[in-house]
């Protein structure tokens, strides 16, 4: 893969920050960018940043200026679409907000200052689901609590499945899964040993796989309870993103992209498949294109590509140069893409434009 | 561990409830040298702290999935470290309060273990401050007292006013039978000079042997369950290779028992000191720069834990000599 992009016809900068600067734009915006997410309606892109504020876009005009909020009193720790338009942001403030994209905001919960606002998820629903500390509040289209859930130790993570049927936590020793409209509330744990964080439901809500403490991540098939260990990463794995119909897996934490096939009895027993590496830099994001089998990476020198998972063809997006890639989204469609990076750098790229 | 000069000091304070922890850190965060920290305190905290930016820890105390039951981590000082690396140049260091009952190896192999929080942070020190009228008392009945000096790079030894001379004698004399390598400070309200507490860059491998202790020489009591230290030199030069595999081996072995080693080696035919340490089974080294013009050219190394057997470790230490010979 290294080829296509360090030699040949992307061979200098300019070529690799071809669609950035064609069809998008970038803003330096100061502050390590935490997270990046488009609003599940499609208007509005959201960037939620390490000293607090947020930057609203219009991702059909990048190139416009950007709105800034001061919307948390120390850091934001993570933005994610709410069930319909507009964001959900959880900061170290101990605030969830909810921000429109004409910069309307509202509190929606204050856990107090010294809680962490750092796992949201929401689902269309119109539930949402806020991790903080050892408990997970699950709150419904109005804000309000509709049950909290505890656990025995800080959660890491937290998904809801597609149906918004069950919602998962990671956390120390396993990852608890638990019906949203249960009455009696009581998980289904799925034990293995270690720090579980980052969770996430295979689309078809057969499997859940987590992020561990070490370089790995962690499987259960919930039909069989079989696990699955996904290890021999050089790095921790920040970052994974399962395409649109769920056939594979792509995941950072290594020098490419690796991408765990989950068909034909995978992943149990595949090696995994390896796209855009070669050149020994660590991949640091990974985000799988909504309906495609297509998975947008960004990389620990600011690289940020678009790799097609059937032919391998790379198509570069960003040039490396602007810190290390900590944020990248697609829209729901799949036509837009947003990236930010630890040193500041925040882009937005409007793919379905012609010309 | 990172020694390049953008990671971000952290400063450990251990101590047992009532010592006077609280104190030191207002003392810390309120005295004008014009620097910020990050404040990490557990949530049974004592007092009120003076801070703009205090963040609530758990204490989660996670194994490593290695198969080796001493290689703990605080995960959750592993989570929000790095949450506050999202928010770098807002402060100057971090200072870590732990509880009193807190054992202080997994704070400590935290700063070995995680490659994020080695990439982003540094152990600055630990610092255990210990009550002069009731050390005594815990040490009898509590191991992590024990710990906690064991660990320490500098004893802040409060109460003073409590304490006649004899009794603070007896007490320094305590500490330094498990610990003669920490600096000791006598305080009373925890007023010691800040600058003695914070940037004293204990844990950087230049300066790991670099106070010499008075050395309490006599092999007086040596209980099996109790702290202590040991230390042996040789003037001959070490083979690297012997070295290597008895100090590992040695870990591997009695990891549980040493709590902290530290050591200066003069490989044979390497004109670079090469420093050495390890907390439990996990441990680091480099070299660190030439030897002194005219300094003796000797190996020191240092145990800190529990069941040391002195003839077996200065054997397996003498053996690392390397054989003479023509380089």
């Amino acid at each position: 893969m290294s080829e296509s992009l360090s030699g040949g016809a992307m061979g200098s900068v300019e070529d690799a920050d071809f669609l950035l600067s064609t069809r998008g734009a970038g803003h330096e915006l100061g502050a390590w960018v935490v997270s990046a997410a488009f609003g599940r309606d499609g208007q509005g892109a959201a960037f939620g940043l390490g000293d607090g504020t947020l930057h609203l876009a219009d991702p059909a005009q990048p190139a416009a200026p950007w709105r800034k909020l001061e919307a948390h009193d120390g850091a934001c720790l993570t933005v994610v679409p709410d069930f319909a338009a507009g964001f959900l942001s959880g900061g170290d403030d101990g605030k969830l907000l909810r921000v429109l994209p004409d910069g309307s905001t509202a509190t929606l919960a204050d856990f107090g200052m010294m809680k962490w606002v750092e796992h949201i998820a929401a689902h269309a629903s119109g539930l949402r689901a806020v991790g903080v500390g050892k408990a997970v509040h699950l709150l419904d289209k109005g804000g309000a609590t509709l049950k909290t859930l505890a656990h025995p130790s800080t959660v890491g993570g937290v998904a809801f499945d597609a149906k918004g049927k069950r919602v998962a936590a990671g956390h120390y020793n396993g990852v608890s899964l638990w019906f949203v409209n249960s009455k009696e509330d009581k998980p289904r744990v799925l034990p293995w040993k270690g720090s579980h964080q980052l969770v996430a439901f295979s689309p078809d809500g057969t499997h859940v796989v987590s992020t561990m403490q070490e370089n790995a991540l962690h499987g259960w098939r919930l039909t069989d309870q079989q696990d699955m260990r996904m290890s021999g990463y050089p790095a921790k794995i920040k970052s994974f993103s399962f395409t649109a119909k769920g056939r594979w897996m792509a995941t950072a934490g290594a020098d490419c992209v690796v991408l765990w096939p989950f068909f034909a009895g995978g992943p149990m027993g595949k090696p995994p498949m390896e796209l855009a590496g070669g050149d020994g830099v660590l991949c640091t994001q990974v985000a799988c294109h909504p309906q495609h089998e297509v998975v947008a990476a960004g990389f620990q020198d600011g690289l940020v590509l678009m790799a097609e998972i059937g032919s391998g063809k790379i198509v570069p997006v960003a040039a490396p140069g602007r810190g290390a890639v900590s944020a990248l989204a697609w829209n729901a469609t799949g036509t837009q893409l947003a990236f930010g990076t630890e040193t500041g750098f925040a882009g937005l790229v409007d793919l379905s434009k012609r010309g | 561990m990172s020694e390049t000069s953008d990671t971000i000091p952290v400063t450990v304070l251990t101590g047992y409830l009532g010592a006077g922890k609280t104190t030191l850190l207002n003392r810390i965060l309120t005295e004008n040298h014009g620097k910020k920290f990050a404040v990490v305190i557990n949530e049974f905290g004592e007092l009120g702290v003076d801070n703009d930016l205090v963040i609530d820890a758990d204490e989660e105390v996670f194994e490593m999935n290695n198969g080796c039951i001493c290689c703990t981590v605080r995960g959750d000082l592993v989570r929000i470290l790095g949450g506050l690396m999202k928010r770098r140049g807002k402060f100057d260091g971090i200072i870590v309060e732990t509880t009193g009952l807190a054992n202080p190896a997994p704070v400590a192999q935290t700063f070995f273990m995680d490659e994020d929080v080695k990439r982003a942070t540094r152990l600055d020190a630990i610092v255990t401050v210990v009550d002069a009228k009731n050390l005594i008392a815990r040490l009898a009945d509590s191991t992590e007292a024990e710990e906690q000096i064991a660990f320490a790079d500098l004893i802040v030894l409060n109460k003073m006013d409590l304490v006649s001379e004899e009794e603070a004698a007896e007490v320094e004399r305590r500490i330094k039978a498990i610990n003669p390598y920490a600096e000791i400070q006598r305080a009373t309200k925890s007023a010691v000079p800040v600058e003695s507490v914070i940037g004293r860059d204990a844990f950087k491998l230049e300066r790991i042997l670099e106070r010499e202790p008075d050395f309490l020489t006599s092999d007086e009591h040596e209980h099996n369950d109790e702290v202590m230290s040991m230390s042996f030199e040789v003037s001959q030069p070490i083979d690297a290779e012997k070295f290597n595999a008895w100090i590992s081996q040695l870990l591997q072995a009695k990891g549980q028992d040493l709590l902290r080693t530290k050591g200066i080696l003069a490989y044979k035919d390497e004109p670079n000191r090469f420093a050495f340490q390890a907390v439990h089974m996990i441990a680091d080294g480099d070299f660190i720069g030439p030897w002194k013009e005219g300094d003796p050219r000797k190996s020191k190394i240092v145990f800190i834990g529990r069941n040391l057997n002195r003839p077996q470790l200065r054997r397996g230490f003498e053996g690392c000599v390397a054989s003479p010979g023509v380089a």
